[in-house]
């Protein structure tokens, strides 16, 4: 295990570099659209379906750790990015079944009902591309290959 | 809501998108001209936050102003968050970041008018 050029660098890649740039944006905007999404259900209609906006409530909170433990990326965010990638995975699946089977399940819609179709079905795919960037910048032999130019690796698995 | 303003500033970030898209293609960095032209759309938005303050108080304001304002912060936000972390990375994927908030920019703008006309 090879740490060449920068010493205490870790092997682990840092998830917020390279692909993870992007990761952390498409988290970052969700994040916007759910604190958005879920503060003006609090404040204007909350009475009207709880469950429902409590809901929103969390899946805001899960999305804003997600953002900042990916873009931190070190290895005790790395494992807050794994829970909280981990919840969201859990919670569009199992909100999105929930709805399917019964659309008024919740009272109101969610971000996660109908496995996040009002947002184009990014929070669907999006924890499960998180979960397995999580493993691919995880595993120390994916980062020993030529870790030592960190900056560079991106560039060259893309070229 | 001014349309013909809106539309500018769609047209921007869609051309912004654009140049950014033409970056990832040639594997290449954001650029500091890019951050300028972002500068510019970014300019145009609190332009907007302007008339939409004026046409309130005017009494020709938002259908639901609350979530107008909502979606007018996030929009506000997007493009300068995402230059400084697009800028921070010196590979193409800074140039991904940059589509991105462009298009998430757009595509806000395209919600405030809905929601400004109560659509």
């Amino acid at each position: 295990m090879q740490e060449t050029t920068r010493p205490g660098r870790p092997a682990r890649r840092r998830t917020g570099r390279g692909f993870g740039r992007v990761l952390v944006t498409v988290y970052g905007v969700l994040a916007f659209a759910a604190i958005g999404r879920s503060s003006y259900e609090l404040v204007v209609k909350f009475h009207e379906a709880p469950v429902a906006y409590s809901l929103s409530t969390l899946a805001a909170v899960v999305y804003v750790v997600a953002t900042f433990a990916l873009a931190i990326g070190s290895s005790r965010w790395r494992t807050v990015a794994w829970v909280t990638v981990g919840l969201e995975a859990v919670g569009v699946v199992t909100v999105g079944a929930l709805s399917l089977a019964d659309p008024g399940v919740f009272g109101e819609s969610t971000v996660w009902s109908g496995f996040g179709e009002g947002y184009g079905y990014v929070p669907l795919v999006l924890p499960f591309v998180g979960l397995w960037w999580l493993r691919r910048t995880g595993t120390r032999a994916a980062a020993g290959a030529g870790e030592g130019t960190a900056e560079h690796t991106d560039e060259e698995r893309t070229a | 809501m001014i349309l013909a303003l809106l539309l500018l500033v769609v047209a921007l970030c869609v051309v912004l998108a654009g140049w950014a898209g033409w970056f990832v293609a040639r594997d290449r960095a954001v650029i500091l001209n890019q951050l300028w032209g972002g500068a510019v759309i970014e300019a145009l938005i609190l332009v907007q936050g302007v008339v939409a303050i004026v046409l309130g108080a005017t009494g020709s304001g938002a259908g639901d102003p609350l979530l107008f304002w909502g979606y007018y912060a996030t929009t506000l936000v997007i493009l300068p968050v995402a230059a400084a972390w697009a800028f921070a990375e010196r590979t193409r994927w800074s140039s991904v970041v940059l589509l991105v908030a462009s298009l998430t920019v757009a595509f806000l703008e395209w919600r405030m008018w809905q929601i400004w006309t109560g659509a």
